[in-house]
Parts: structure tokens; C-alpha cells; sequence
């Protein structure tokens, strides 16, 4: 390993050698104990220091961001998307009493003799007045 | 629940929606995600907003996560880096955070000066970078990922992210010392 391919290494990955690429260790550790790869891995962890330092985040605030998180979900859970809300056994109730409703008429339908007689029909017209109804409701 | 339990075992009971798991993951976790993406955009409420979305994520995606493709902090960081940069993306122009949000240890009076001078340099230098960039330094420097840890975790090859971290430390280290010897450089 040259000076410069060690200078390479050094700006990439830091002045700690343990952190850089396993293939490259040994020899740069041999040269680390020359006084200008000394200089360089000194002037690299410097940086390093730097480049570690974090923003500041309290457990407090994290605490926080956490509840944030849980009542999110709590409110989530209450109020559903539609489509969730449509999936839920209830929501089926209405529907299913609708459709066995139709299938119970449509089994009467078939089931009884289909007799017209006038006073039936008589009855159904005094129920439902053709005459009396139009488009803008019952007269 | 048993708090000594592994991320990824923690992981399988969040998927089983057992939100006492989740509730330990998030306290492990809470502040690294944070941490990050602060570090990428720069400004605290958003970073707050991104720990979030970030932990919402986990649990309505708890059981896509697959414990033998990735560590669940791997799988943690790409959540927070693609949120982070989203966010970036839509806003280019970020603010600087107020270096007192930064964490100091606690050092001598004058050693605190020029920390605090560093440190203000820091973030002034990160503002020119990318949020890519800000991204590899977080995790490798501010994380302690290794490299190929770290190229996980942003999706990227190790050659790809060798040469992301090679151009964020050249052009960090060109701004800070910009900004500690402004004469050199007028």
C-alpha cells in the first residue's frame, strides 16, 4: 500500500482503521506506524469526531413521538377506512335482511298459484290509484 | 411481555398486532430514528413527524418484514431515509436548525467554546450536502454502521455507497474549513 492509496482510504472511511474495508486493514495498519500515515489517521479522526456528533433527542421527546404514535393508532382503530367499515360482520346485517326478503318473495312468487281474479285486482287498484300517481308524487 | 427479547423476535409479536412489542421496539428505537432524520432534513418537527410515520409504518408493515433479509434496525433506517428524503425532495429549501439542539457532552468551559464553534460549523457544512449525503454521514458516522451495514440500510451496492461517503466527507470537511478560516478562502 502507498502513502497516497492509504491517504485515499483515510478520507473515505475515517481515521479508525478498524472501520475500513477487512482487505485493507493489515497493510494499513503496517503503514500506520509511519509518522505521515500517523498525521493523516490523526487529521481523519478529528473529522470523525465531528461528523459523529448527533442532534439531541431526550428520551422526553421520544417519549412523546411514541405516545403520538400510539394515539394515532388508537384513532385509527376507532374510525376505520370505509372499506374496513363495509368488511365488518354489522355492516352485512341490513344487506343479508334485504336479500333473504327478495329470495322469500321470489320464493311466494313461484311457489303460489297465479289466480287473476278481478277482486284481487280490484284490491291491488284501490291500493295503488294509477290515476293518482305522477312524476311529482301522489295526488 | 419480555423486554430482553430481540428486535426481530419483538418483530413477530408486532406482526401478531400485540402492541406491547411495538411499545418496546418504539423505546429502543424511538430516538435513533429521530436522531436521523434530523440529521437529513434538518429541522426538528419534521424529524419528530418522521419518527411517526416511521413506527406507524412498522406496524401496518410488521409482516412483510423478513428477519433473514435484514436486522430490523437496517429495515428501521431505510423506513426513517426514504421518509426523510420524500420530505426533502418536496421541500428543497430547509431551515437550519438552532445548534442548541445539538447534544454536547460536557467539556470544559473554553474546550466547550470551540466545540460549540465546531459544532455550529458541522451544522452549516451539512447544509451543503445533499440529503443523500447527510444520510451516509448519519449512518456511518453518527450511527456506527459499518459499511456494508450502512449501503443496506440506504439501498445501496458497497462501491456505491463507498463513493457517496467519500463525496460527503470531501465536501463536509471543504466547508468546515471554510467556515473556521474564512480568510484562506476569500
Amino acid at each position: 500500500m502507498t502513502l497516497d492509496q492509504f491517504r485515499k482510504l483515510a478520507e473515505i472511511w475515517g481515521g479508525d482503521i478498524d472501520r475500513w474495508p477487512a482487505a485493507t486493514q493489515a497493510a494499513a495498519r503496517d503503514m500506520a506506524a509511519g509518522g505521515e500515515a500517523g498525521r493523516i489517521l490523526a487529521e481523519q479522526l478529528r473529522l470523525d469526531r465531528l461528523f459523529s456528533v448527533a442532534p439531541d433527542v431526550s428520551d422526553d421527546r421520544a417519549g412523546r413521538i411514541g405516545f403520538a404514535v400510539l394515539q394515532r393508532l388508537a384513532k385509527a382503530d376507532r374510525n376505520p377506512p370505509w372499506f374496513r367499515r363495509l368488511l365488518r360482520p354489522a355492516s352485512f346485517v341490513p344487506a343479508a335482511g334485504l336479500a333473504c326478503s327478495a329470495m322469500v318473495g321470489l320464493w311466494l312468487a313461484g311457489e303460489l298459484p297465479y289466480l287473476q281474479q278481478q277482486e284481487a285486482l280490484s284490491v291491488v287498484s284501490m291500493v295503488f290509484d294509477g290515476s293518482a300517481v305522477t312524476l311529482w308524487g301522489v295526488q | 411481555m419480555n423486554e430482553d427479547l430481540s428486535d426481530e423476535a419483538l418483530m413477530a409479536a408486532v406482526a401478531a398486532r400485540q402492541q406491547q412489542a411495538f411499545r418496546i421496539l418504539m423505546g429502543r428505537h424511538m430516538q435513533r430514528a429521530v436522531r436521523v432524520a434530523q440529521r437529513v432534513v434538518r429541522d426538528s418537527a419534521e424529524a419528530d413527524d418522521i419518527g411517526q410515520d416511521a413506527f406507524l409504518r412498522v406496524w401496518s408493515h410488521a409482516a412483510s418484514f423478513d428477519p433473514d433479509i435484514a436486522r430490523f434496525t437496517t429495515w428501521l433506517y431505510r423506513i426513517v431515509l426514504n421518509l426523510a428524503f420524500d420530505r426533502t425532495r418536496r421541500r428543497p429549501l430547509a431551515p437550519i436548525d438552532e445548534a442548541s439542539d445539538i447534544s454536547a457532552p460536557d467539556p470544559e468551559p473554553v474546550e466547550r467554546l470551540i466545540a460549540d464553534e465546531e459544532r455550529r460549523a458541522l451544522e452549516q457544512a451539512m447544509a451543503g450536502l445533499s440529503e443523500r449525503q447527510r444520510g451516509a454521514i448519519a449512518l456511518f458516522h453518527m450511527e456506527g454502521l459499518s459499511g456494508e451495514e450502512a449501503a443496506r440500510a440506504m439501498n445501496l451496492s458497497a462501491k456505491a455507497f463507498e463513493s457517496l461517503l467519500a463525496r460527503a466527507r470531501a465536501t463536509l470537511r471543504e466547508h468546515v474549513e471554510k467556515i473556521q478560516n474564512p480568510r484562506r478562502y476569500a
